[in-house]
């Protein structure tokens, strides 16, 4: 038993100490992010984009969105986002890869419209295989027709 | 195990025929049911075999029970029971099976007792004339060969009846989904039989297709990052992940030359490449500004069936690859996807979005007429023609989860494929084994 709560507890020191990123004393994080970059990551991510049903043009009430990732890969250049396009479970599987795809091309085209590298970004369809929300409806639906925005380097 | 395959291809001085020429049209509309009897399995006149005989006689009659046209008769309106002193005549009474209604009778014959490792003849017969159909010997038959003589017999059965067996020499590859993201390909003939996983990678395998001569299943694969085209190599059992340039791998599908042709980035939108015998790029075989995906051909190669976003929403259009002239295939509903053109190249079978999920519909390529064969209840996708252009296999929600489902050309009752479980879908034929 005591052997056991010794490999438990070794367990959860080592846990505490890898899991997640330590502040330092100057304000720094120990995985090298600042806060201002930390937050622009959070910033970049969070955000998505959302689309009609079979369509992939970015709607006005994104371009403002786009903008400010657009401002932020702009100033950490550093950053690598890949873009993920997403479908909803009505369509069929080949098709939705396609639309993902489009998806995402949509929001890559954009953002290098606006002056950001396109060796900062990457794209990937998962077509409707990785759905932000389980069901069906359509408050379920609009909420997979998306483009995520994950930082894969920073 | 592959013995007594040898033995039958010896035997088959024994198949020949007395002339019989019945015939099952399963392509015309007026589709004939045909019935046909299982006499007991013999050891000897009169002797019921009860070992192997009794299995092997469950075998075929599970395997004739997946034949829409195909009605068995019940052992007790025969007359006289099944238990026949012969198996062939003048010792067989025809007259009990005609009072029954059959018009095919089959018998099994153990000339050596039905234990261990002995030989079987199976014969069929048309009642009506007593004229063979054909017969088939197969020698040191054990217990373990039981399913694939069974398979045998009645894909020999079958293509006496109608012109083709490839029913029961065919395996479907499929994928089983596991999870968000993982799915993994499988195979299994259409009777639920030899149920085996050929895949086991992280990530999601997507739409299978054989190659026309069995060696190889091609399939989309993605992970978290990439695309990939998975080739599994039924000769090494490896599979193989190849990257191209861009972001998409969807719906590869082998031509009749063994080429693949799989929709590829291109510029904006994905564009349906032809590989070489290496899987690289070797030419476009469509592209316009829209989304060209799936491609699907005829079994000469001459006709390709694809979905396409240049009208708006999917639709189906299909190409003559002689002439490159694309015709418009689909024309009713706003959203008609995953075509697959039948081998004999008169069809296309695809998947409509209606109010109520995914339903089948089938258009005939001379006539033009299109027609609904699956109605659910839940949503019907992914049609896949068998070599024969009438059986169709596709996945459904019909039941408890997603699973695969046979019917034909003309549609009718569905029956599902036994696949052990878990969530199946991409249901694709190979070609018939020979």
């Amino acid at each position: 038993m005591k052997c056991y709560t010794l490999i438990f507890a070794l367990v959860m020191a080592l846990a505490a100490g890898f899991g997640c990123a330590k502040k330092s004393a100057e304000g720094a994080y120990d995985d090298g992010l600042t806060p201002e970059m930390r937050a622009a990551i959070q910033q970049i991510t969070d955000a998505r984009v959302y689309f009609a049903f079979d369509k992939f043009d970015i709607k006005p009430e994104y371009k403002d969105m786009l903008k400010a990732k657009a401002d932020l890969l702009k100033r950490y250049s550093t950053i690598r986002v890949r873009i993920e396009g997403n479908c909803d479970e009505r369509g069929t599987q080949e098709y939705n890869l396609a639309l993902g795809e489009r998806r995402a091309r949509a929001a890559y085209e954009y953002l290098a419209t606006l002056g950001v590298n396109p060796g900062q970004l990457e794209m990937i369809s998962y077509g409707k295989e990785n759905p932000a929300v389980q069901g069906s409806g359509e408050s379920v639906w609009s909420k997979n027709r998306r483009d995520d925005f994950r930082v894969v380097a920073h | 195990m592959k013995k007594f395959l040898l033995s039958a291809v010896l035997c088959l001085f024994f198949s020949s025929s007395a002339g019989a020429a019945m015939r099952v049209d399963i392509y015309g509309p007026g589709q004939n049911i045909v019935n046909l009897a299982l006499a007991a399995p013999i050891t000897g006149p009169q002797r019921e075999a009860a070992g192997m005989g009794r299995n092997l006689q469950q075998l075929v009659e599970q395997n004739l029970s997946f034949l829409p046209f195909m009605r068995l008769t019940n052992p007790k309106t025969v007359l006289g029971g099944t238990v026949l002193a012969g198996y062939e005549p003048p010792n067989l009474d025809f007259r009990r099976f005609q009072l029954a209604g059959s018009d095919i009778l089959v018998t099994c014959y153990w000339p050596n007792g039905d234990s261990g490792t002995n030989a079987v003849q199976l014969r069929a017969f048309e009642t009506n004339t007593g004229g063979r159909l054909f017969g088939k010997e197969y020698s040191r038959v054990s217990s373990r060969d039981l399913p694939e003589v069974a398979d045998r017999f009645c894909a020999d059965l079958l293509e006496a009846l109608t012109g083709s067996g490839a029913f029961f020499r065919s395996t479907l590859a499929f994928v089983k989904k596991t999870g968000t993201m993982r799915a993994d390909v499988w195979l299994v003939k259409p009777t639920g039989r030899d149920l085996r996983q050929i895949t086991n990678m992280p990530g999601e395998a997507l739409s299978p297709a054989w190659s026309p001569d069995g060696r190889f299943v091609v399939f989309s694969h993605i992970d978290q990052k990439s695309h990939a085209l998975g080739v599994w190599d039924s000769g090494s059992k490896k599979v193989q992940r190849i990257r191209f340039p861009g972001n998409v791998v969807i719906g590869p599908a082998f031509m009749p030359d063994n080429k693949v042709a799989v929709a590829l980035s291109n510029g904006k939108y994905p564009v349906i490449f032809l590989l070489n015998h290496v899987f690289q790029k070797e030419r476009i075989l469509e592209q316009s500004d829209s989304i060209n995906v799936s491609p699907t051909f005829d079994r000469a190669g001459t006709k390709m069936a694809f979905t396409s976003s240049r009208l708006g929403g999917p639709q189906i259009f299909l190409k003559d690859l002689g002439t490159g002239a694309v015709t418009r295939v689909s024309r009713n509903g706003t959203y008609n996807t995953e075509a697959n053109l039948s081998p004999d190249g008169t069809l296309v079978v695809y998947s409509r979005m209606t109010d109520y999920g995914h339903r089948i519909f089938v258009q005939d390529m001379i006539t033009g007429i299109e027609r609904q064969i699956t109605y659910g209840p839940g949503s019907d996708e992914q049609p896949s023609f068998c070599a024969d252009s009438y059986f169709i296999a596709f996945a459904s929600t019909r039941g408890s989860g997603r699973g695969i489902y046979l019917t034909t050309r003309h549609g009718g009752e569905a029956r599902q494929v036994p696949t052990g479980g878990g969530q199946a879908s991409f249901p694709r034929w190979s070609a018939p084994a020979q």
